[in-house]
């Protein structure tokens, strides 16, 4: 499409992909632990949450904690503590699996009454030289159809996200590759 | 074009470079005949319609009830223009017309409820209009004389036409200077010129006989909740204020149709105003007041506790960022724009008889502060006040502001906690407060209310309602009352006779009293007493 971005950044404009804020946006309304995983508090938090049930346990290990039940429970009773590569597997085993868990329900929200609201803040020119500054207003569009796009967040899809929104973000009309790129993406769920 | 003012149009020097200045003025046009267009001109110019002085103007429009700009949108004109009118300005030409009819109205309209309200006097036994505690009085010994005078029973009635100069009416707001009083009174001041503030109704409101369509939210909300709980009044309450956040928040959005601005929800928000952990706070300086007098004079005092009805509520009308801050670095305070600064805050050397208007701070050195604490200082360094010098701004986050934006939605609260009070509904004023009160608190970045996320509004608004605490410790502390404590949002201990400052009362412009208690009982105990009596609130 002629619209896209090249070079972004290349005369000073600041901002992060929509798609990609987006998904900063999901995660945050998807909760996570907020107690970082390389403290006992949160390593813990953690491994209760991936190991509650037969189900959570399945689920972990679809997520990439392919760890034995004996290292697991080494882990919860304290006698072991994980080594740095597989903290990094914990944590990504747990936002899968807490993605997944909370997709459903935050699906049902954001289609719910007609769909969600979602504001636009346009990309941040200040450092552009200002005969290269263009007009870019704040822009609102209401998405109905939420599917598409929590399904790539919710695995993690970060392409299949950045379609998804991109396909939405037509609807702003002929200008809407200027929304390609922005500061902020705001939708409440 | 300018219409001549004076009674003789004729009589001024409309030519200035008159040829024949010997000759007679008004010549006959085939005499003169390059003045027939001047001549026709000065015959089409009608004399002008005589209006009141300025000063009555205003007073004749506000016994009505009447904005200006319902006076403008009548007469076709700006509401500054009104403004002007009476401020002096005359108007000109065919409006100049519509204005005094206006004006005429209004005055026989005035005069009639007048007569309708008229008392016998205690002093004269004439009709009076104005009551003074209770008691219906002239304000005016001359009145009562001239009610007295056998040969001028009645007030001769001001004729329009012929003189531009009234007689001065007795209406409620007499004239700046403070009258005499006729009868002995115990208050040793004067008392001060103060009207009871009567909101006029809005035009939408007078139009239709009934309530905004917003404000039946509110009311079809407690209906529903009573109905469903059987009329249990405490059980709908709860239920009431449970809801009270998605309430406000579908409020708030009807209050926005038609509206000028877009209420931008989730804006990029610059670290400062994001909280450095989930239980801390952010970087932003609230001003809180907290204070109390160091020393009063020796002596036992009564120190009444007031406290500012629906604080939060009119803090609600404060100028808000609309759109995303925006960093700016600079010492030039820009009115249309409001935000967070970084200052170096003035000194401050009141603080024996009133509190610093940035709280109680601890530390020294540069803050960051919200737009109702700045304006508040830049305010009080102006020259009305001059109590302290200017802030220093080192750099801001600002957007464009307004003060409107959410002005209908206080509107719509403010008006149904009036008539809930009225109508003795507790329910509905329980309601009331947790609506504005938890919007306030959720605005930010709380997840009770995730559809806002403005910490900058919340700070503000916050801010605002310490701000115009403030402004009222400084009239208590100006009209000759001691302000002995301010405290949080809407806590005001004074010492003397507040009752001539504010009003009584549950409405948002008066203060209720809270506690009445009394400190120091001679001179060396007075400051102990002072800092033990206090109650902690």
């Amino acid at each position: 499409m002629p619209e896209h971005t090249l070079e972004f950044g290349k005369f000073g404009a600041r901002g992060v992909r929509g798609s990609e804020a987006v998904f900063r946006r999901l995660d945050d309304l998807a909760g996570f632990i907020v107690s970082p995983v390389d403290s006992r508090r949160g390593l813990l938090a953690r491994l209760h949450y991936l190991t509650r049930t037969d189900h959570a346990r399945a689920a972990a290990r679809a997520a990439g904690l392919t760890v034995t039940d004996r290292t697991l429970k080494a882990w919860l009773d304290g006698r072991r503590r994980p080594t740095a590569q597989n903290l990094r597997r914990i944590e990504d085993a747990y936002r899968t699996v807490r993605r997944h868990n909370v997709a459903q329900h935050l699906l049902r929200r954001l289609n719910s009454r007609g769909g969600t609201r979602v504001e636009l803040h346009p990309l941040n020119q200040s450092q552009v030289p200002r005969p290269r500054q263009r007009v870019l207003e704040y822009r609102s569009l209401n998405i109905r159809r939420w599917d598409r796009i929590v399904e790539a967040w919710s695995t993690g899809d970060t392409e299949g996200l950045d379609d998804a929104w991109t396909d939405q973000i037509v609807d702003l009309g002929s200008q809407w590759g200027q929304y390609e790129y922005v500061t902020n993406v705001g939708f409440a769920a | 074009m300018t219409v001549p003012h004076s009674d003789d149009p004729n009589s001024n020097d409309l030519r200035p470079n008159d040829p024949h200045p010997d000759s007679p003025r008004m010549n006959s046009p085939q005499q003169k005949p390059g003045y027939e267009a001047v001549d026709a001109l000065l015959a089409s110019a009608v004399e002008p319609e005589p209006l009141p002085p300025a000063e009555q103007r205003r007073a004749l429009r506000e016994s009505l009830g009447l904005s200006r700009a319902q006076v403008a949108t009548a007469l076709g004109v700006g509401p500054s223009t009104v403004g002007g009118w009476e401020n002096g300005r005359d108007p000109a030409g065919e409006v100049r017309g519509k204005y005094a009819y206006f004006l005429d109205a209004a005055r026989s309209r005035l005069q009639e409820t007048q007569a309708a309200q008229t008392r016998p006097c205690v002093l004269c036994g004439g009709p009076a209009t104005d009551e003074v505690e209770g008691f219906p009085q002239h304000l005016d010994p001359q009145e009562c004389a001239r009610h007295t005078t056998p040969q001028d029973p009645v007030r001769p009635e001001p004729e329009p036409r012929s003189e531009p100069e009234l007689q001065p009416e007795p209406e409620a707001e007499a004239g700046p200077e403070p009258q005499p009083k006729p009868q002995p009174k115990t208050k040793p001041a004067p008392q001060p010129q103060r009207r009871t503030i009567q909101r006029p109704t809005p035009v939408r409101k007078q139009l239709t006989g009934q309530a905004a369509p917003e404000a039946e939210l509110i009311g079809r909300a407690v209906e529903k909740a009573l109905a469903e709980h059987g009329g249990d009044v405490e059980a709908a309450t709860a239920q009431l204020v449970r809801k009270a956040i998605p309430d406000a928040m579908a409020l708030l959005d009807a209050c926005r149709t038609g509206g000028r601005y877009d209420v931008i929800a989730h804006p990029w928000v610059p670290d400062i105003l994001r909280k450095q952990s989930a239980r801390g706070s952010d970087s932003i300086w609230e001003a809180r007041p907290k204070w109390t007098r160091p020393e009063l004079p020796p002596g036992a005092h009564e120190v009444t506790a007031l406290d500012i009805n629906g604080a939060y509520l009119s803090a609600l009308k404060t100028h808000l960022p609309i759109g995303q801050l925006e960093h700016s670095s600079g010492f030039e305070h820009d009115r249309r724009r409001a935000g967070v600064h970084l200052i170096t805050p003035p000194d401050w050397h009141h603080d024996p008889y009133l509190p610093n208007p940035l709280g109680n701070r601890d530390e020294a050195g540069p803050l960051w502060v919200t737009e109702p604490t700045l304006r508040l200082l830049l305010r009080l360094s102006g020259p009305k006040y001059g109590l302290c010098a200017p802030p220093e701004i080192h750099e801001s986050f600002t957007s464009g502001a307004t003060e409107n934006l959410l002005e209908k939605f206080r509107a719509a609260l403010r008006d149904a906690r009036e008539r809930a009070i009225e109508a003795e509904d507790e329910t509905t004023v329980e309601y009331v407060k947790a609506m504005y009160s938890k919007f306030v608190s959720t605005m930010g970045e709380s997840n009770y209310n995730r559809e806002l996320y403005r910490p900058d509004w919340m700070h503000l608004i916050r801010s605002q309602a310490f701000a115009n605490l403030w402004m009222k410790a400084l009239r208590a502390h100006e009209q000759g009352l001691a302000v002995v404590r301010v405290m949080g949002t809407d806590e005001l201990h004074v010492t003397g006779d507040w009752r001539r400052v504010f009003d009584e009362g549950r409405g948002v412009l008066e203060v209720k009293v809270k506690d009445v208690y009394t400190v120091g009982t001679d001179a060396d105990a007075a400051e102990a007493e002072l800092n033990e009596e206090l109650p902690d609130a």
